[in-house]
């Protein structure tokens, strides 16, 4: 189902951003209507196959975050299988790296984002799957993330709230409550 | 009003500069594009509650973010889909070294469990393509599992007739992970009808030769 090709149309566009193109067309060695055009063609083709641009413009922060610090796609039925099979005997150990691997995210986040407990939302939002409900609220200095899943199990909720505890001291914040049972899990935190 | 639309009409046909028109005072500039994307992207902005230009700007916006962050528009969207379709699989993104520590911890304690778990999610997540129908199932299959591996150095696919080769180089696995995404992947070549004639695994690098097996469970793809 290809779009009728042909006659153009003037548009408008923000002057900011048509030099922000030109400036890479200039570095690229591409016309900039061929920019356009492509931009324009790529937008039309991700509404068409159900995506959405806004996400899309979200995911791509988040995902620059995951390949600098390092992600990794794992069929979450292996992961889940892992988790269980090592939790009992290993629980401590496994908590002190979430822990450590969420500060790591933190730190990254509390550098490259304006507000990182949001930045936290869309990274939990985007990165996990599993979770059905993200949601941050602040209130007189206290913020509230709050993770729901239906699929989590006990052990994989304890490890993803010591994750974000790790996220949260990351930041250089403190956590100040912390509420979690299986597939739920609220933490409550201020800036130190 | 009337100065508006004369402005307006001054602005067009000289193509120039407009100042303090709608949406805020951000100076504006004309460009032509094909009508027919042009008019797709109304609908869709139409639709979503926004006008033309706030949809035209989010695009060009994002097309030269992904520029500057070194890949381009389309390569993104492209792995946006992908990131999509892995999502739809039942993969989760997880930070690199807390997977490895995992598979390390459980590959020691339950080796033959976890192994045959790698394996059967190759099968069930190659099967998605295998039973697809439509296209080329083994290029969108090559395609996504490319996605699935952007935190290696090297990954490559050879098919030719009834043979294929993968090859994976990726110094951060450890030796555990590296065990388990080897079963990983022989469960998806065994999918697509592929029995396993070379191996080669040692930390970090993966080689598979594999053939078109007589009885495989996708044979004839």
């Amino acid at each position: 189902m290809g779009l009728r090709k042909g006659s153009k149309k003037l548009v408008y566009v923000s002057e900011d951003i048509l030099e922000a193109i030109a400036e890479v067309c200039r570095r690229k060695g591409v016309a900039v209507g061929k920019f356009i055009e492509d931009a324009l063609g790529q937008a039309v083709r991700l509404e068409r196959i159900g995506c959405d641009l806004e996400e899309a413009a979200r995911f791509f922060e988040i995902i620059k975050a995951q390949r600098v610090l390092g992600g990794v796609f794992t069929p979450q039925e292996v992961f889940n299988f892992m988790v269980e099979a090592v939790y009992e005997a290993k629980r401590e150990e496994l908590l002190a790296r979430c822990f450590e691997s969420g500060r790591l995210y933190g730190r990254y986040m509390r550098e490259r984002f304006n507000n990182p407990a949001e930045a936290l939302k869309s990274f939990l939002e985007v990165s996990r799957w599993d979770l059905s409900e993200v949601n941050v609220a602040s209130e007189n200095g206290v913020t509230r993330l709050r993770c729901v899943s239906t699929v989590l199990g006990s052990e994989d909720t304890e490890l993803l709230a010591k994750f974000i505890e790790g996220a949260v001291n990351g930041f250089g914040y403190k956590v100040s409550k912390v509420d979690i049972i299986r597939g739920l899990i609220i933490i409550e935190f201020k800036q130190v | 009003m009337f100065k508006i639309l004369k402005g307006l009409l001054l602005f067009v046909f000289a193509g120039g500069l407009l100042a303090g028109f709608g949406e805020g005072k951000i100076r504006r500039k004309t460009f032509v594009a094909r009508e027919d994307l042009l008019d797709r992207l109304a609908e869709i902005a139409e639709q979503k509650g926004y006008s033309l230009y706030a949809l035209v700007n989010d695009i060009f916006e994002l097309a030269v973010r992904a520029e500057e962050a070194g890949v381009n528009l389309k390569r993104f969207l492209e792995d946006y889909v992908a990131f999509k379709r892995a999502r739809d699989a039942g993969f989760i993104l997880e930070p690199e070294r807390l997977c490895y520590v995992m598979a390390d911890m459980a590959y020691e304690r339950f080796k033959g469990r976890i192994v045959r778990e790698w394996f059967e999610a190759g099968v069930w997540f190659a099967k998605r393509y295998v039973m697809g129908g439509g296209g080329d199932s083994w290029e969108g299959f090559r395609r996504d599992l490319e996605v699935l591996l952007w935190n290696v150095q090297e990954f490559e696919v050879e098919r030719s007739g009834d043979n294929v080769a993968i090859r994976i180089l990726s110094p951060r696995f450890s030796e555990a992970y590296t065990h388990l995404f080897e079963a990983f992947l022989e469960g998806c070549l065994e999918a697509f009808g592929y029995r396993n004639a070379v191996r080669e695994v040692y930390r970090g690098r993966i080689f598979i030769k594999a053939v078109k097996g007589v009885g495989g469970a996708a044979e004839g793809q």
